[in-house]
Order: structure tokens, then C-alpha cells, then sequence
């Protein structure tokens, strides 16, 4: 094999390596408009800690904030059209959640419907779960993950219905009425003899 | 050496020449409007959906009618409020050339938004519409949106939001070429 000819493989290495580098770049699909992140109308405020002794059951409040000059349908709008707002959590095994809790809506007037009331969210507001424990359940801590679904407007128009993540810590204790175990009094080592 | 160094020289600019030529010839920009900025005098991206009924629409159709294209949802109540404009605007300049045309957001199917089409009375087709024919005029990311194309098939203007009644009319007066488009709206563009 002649020089030039032994040059080749390097050579086709060195341009695999710089077409890779550019097709990178090209093979990056065109971002369509319709995924530009949309601004946060809605957010989720840190819940605390929520301690439930196992077989037992305790209430969480998940705190949620609208951006100034939005507002979001409640979760009983006053038309079947409407999306409502949605709290959705998906407990992790031994635990469950019942009895979610939203608060009543405020019946308002916007300028786009002067002569219809819109049971709405506006500023802060909370929904409330009762979260209970399997009495199985090993101590520890848990993750609920879930959603907030909703759909916000402002006072000229609306933007499709969205979701912000929501989750919260759980940490279990022993079951109630669980006996501790008495551990015999401290005794003064003694030598067998 | 010389020659092999030669070699991989010529090699690599050659191939690099074509990559680059081929980033910057094939990348151009689809026919979709631009998320931002001003359409007037870009011509509207064709589309092609389907009505309420089924019957396939295409924009390519309406050529030589002015079109107001409007985005909208059941779930919306701004855009509630203009439906009763366009059915009434319709009735008014639809001798003239105006032909108004619904794209319906709604991920429901077509029957939600039938069922609320024969409610508000609607004479005017109503289209299913889709997150790509929402990439193609732009992202539509609020509700109502409304184009307003001239008889040349060309964008007139775009607004976002409720606008008045007057500015609609407006807007449809210049697509039908009898005026000026009002873009004193803060959501016209």
C-alpha cells in the first residue's frame, strides 16, 4: 500500500468525525412554534412534610398561586364546556388518597362575557387530600407525585388547558397503639464466674 | 507525507463543503408563519382538514374570496363571544367574497363541537383542527386567534385576543379590499 493510499482511512476518519459534528446540528428538528415553553400561569408552592402513622390518616394542603391578570376555571364550572381544575395524585404502594377538597369558586363578570358569571380561581388558592396509610406500611418516607390540571384565560383570550407537576413527602411512623418494646434497665456489667 | 497531508486536506474540505452547503441549502425555513411578527403580505400557508361532516377543506380552495380564519375552542368563552359576529358578518359580506372559516381547537371530537356548532347556529364551516395546522400559522398558543387573508391569498393581518366588533369588521373590509386593517388592537398584528 502506497503513503497516499494508507492516508485514506485517516482521512475518512477525520471526515466521519467533522460530519458528525455538522449533521448534529442539521438532524436537530426545526422547533415548531406550538412547543415554545409557555409562560407559568399557575404555581405550585412547596408542601410540607406531611407526617401519617401507619394505619392512620392525615390531611395535606397543596398551595397553588395564579399569575396576576389571569384566572383559571374552578374545578365546578358553570358550564359543561368549561375545563375544570383538576388536582390528579398517584400515591405510591400503602398509601392512598381520598376526599380531595377544592374551594368554592368566585362567580365573576369578565369584560369578553359581560352578561355571563364564571365560577373561577383567581390569586392563591389550595386543594386538600386526605392521604392515608396501609397499616402495613414500613415506616419511611414516600413521594406522591401528581397534577394540576387547568385551563387559564385573561380578559381577551385563553390558552389551551395545561398541567403543572405537584408532589409532596409523606413519612410514616410506627402504627398507633404499636407498644414499644421496653428494653430491659441498664444494668451494671456484671462478670460470670 | 506531503502528499498524504495533501490528501486528507482535500478530503475533508470537499466533504466539510458539502455538509456545509447542504446545512444552509436544505434547513430553509417551512411554510409556516412565523411565531412572531407581522404576516401582512406573507402569503397563508395552505392547510387541509377536515369539517364537521368530513368533507375535506383546503385553503387552496377559497382562492379569490377573502377568508377570516379563525382559531378557536368550545372551551373559550371570548371566542363565544365573536361567533355571533361572524355568523351576522358572514350574512352581510358573504355576497362580496368573505368567506369566514372556524378551526376548532378543541382535542373533543367532532361531535362536542357539531352539538355546539347547530347550538350557536353557526353558517359557516367549522374545520377540526390540529397542533399541526396550528404549527403552520404560527402556534396559535391563545384563543381566539383570527387571520384575515385578501382574495390574493395573502395575510392581511392577524389578531390575538377579542378585538371589538368594529375591528372586526374592519379587518374583514380590508381582506375584501374596500379598506385599511385596524391594528390599533393590542393583540393585532
Amino acid at each position: 500500500m502506497t503513503p497516499s493510499l494508507r492516508a485514506i482511512p485517516v482521512a475518512l476518519a477525520l471526515v466521519t468525525l467533522a460530519a458528525l459534528a455538522l449533521t448534529q446540528d442539521i438532524d436537530k428538528p426545526l422547533t415548531p412554534a406550538s412547543a415554545t415553553p409557555q409562560p407559568a400561569r399557575v404555581m405550585v408552592a412547596p408542601v410540607p412534610l406531611l407526617p401519617v402513622r401507619a394505619g392512620r390518616s392525615a390531611r395535606v394542603e397543596m398551595a397553588f398561586r395564579i399569575a396576576p391578570g389571569f384566572h383559571i376555571n374552578s374545578n365546578q364550572p358553570n358550564s359543561d364546556l368549561l375545563v375544570p381544575t383538576v388536582v390528579k395524585l398517584n400515591p405510591p404502594t400503602n398509601l392512598s388518597i381520598a376526599k380531595l377538597t377544592y374551594p368554592t369558586g368566585q362567580d365573576l363578570n369578565f369584560p369578553f362575557a359581560p352578561h355571563e358569571k364564571l365560577n373561577v380561581y383567581t390569586g392563591d388558592f389550595s386543594v386538600g387530600a386526605l392521604v392515608s396509610a396501609a397499616r402495613t406500611t414500613p415506616p419511611g418516607r414516600y413521594r406522591v407525585h401528581g397534577t394540576l390540571k387547568y385551563q387559564a384565560c385573561d380578559n381577551k383570550a385563553c390558552y389551551p388547558p395545561s398541567q403543572v407537576p405537584v408532589a409532596f413527602d409523606v413519612k410514616i411512623g410506627k402504627p398507633a397503639g404499636t407498644q414499644r418494646i421496653r428494653r430491659n434497665p441498664a444494668q451494671s456489667p456484671h462478670v460470670h464466674q | 507525507m506531503n502528499r498524504n497531508v495533501v490528501v486528507i486536506v482535500v478530503v475533508i474540505l470537499v466533504v466539510t463543503g458539502m455538509l456545509v452547503a447542504g446545512k444552509f441549502l436544505v434547513r430553509q425555513p417551512g411554510p409556516g408563519v412565523a411565531a412572531l411578527g407581522n404576516v401582512k403580505g406573507q402569503p397563508a400557508p395552505d392547510f387541509e382538514l377536515q369539517d364537521l361532516d368530513g368533507r375535506t377543506v383546503r385553503l387552496a380552495d377559497l382562492r379569490g374570496k377573502a377568508v377570516l380564519l379563525n382559531f378557536w375552542a368550545t372551551w373559550c368563552p371570548p371566542c363565544k363571544v365573536e361567533i355571533p359576529w361572524f355568523i351576522d358578518l358572514q350574512k352581510q359580506y358573504g355576497a362580496q367574497g368573505l368567506q369566514i372559516v372556524g378551526v376548532s381547537m378543541d382535542d373533543a371530537g367532532p361531535d362536542k363541537v357539531s352539538k355546539f356548532a347547530q347550538q350557536m347556529g353557526i353558517n359557516y364551516p367549522v374545520l377540526m383542527g390540529n397542533d399541526k395546522m396550528a404549527d403552520l400559522y404560527g402556534g396559535v398558543q391563545a384563543l381566539p386567534t383570527t387571520f384575515y387573508i385578501g382574495r390574493d391569498g395573502k395575510f392581511v393581518s392577524r389578531v390575538y385576543g377579542l378585538v371589538s366588533h368594529g375591528e372586526v369588521e374592519s379587518n374583514i373590509r380590508a381582506a375584501l379590499g374596500q379598506g385599511r386593517a385596524m391594528t390599533a388592537s393590542a393583540g393585532g398584528k
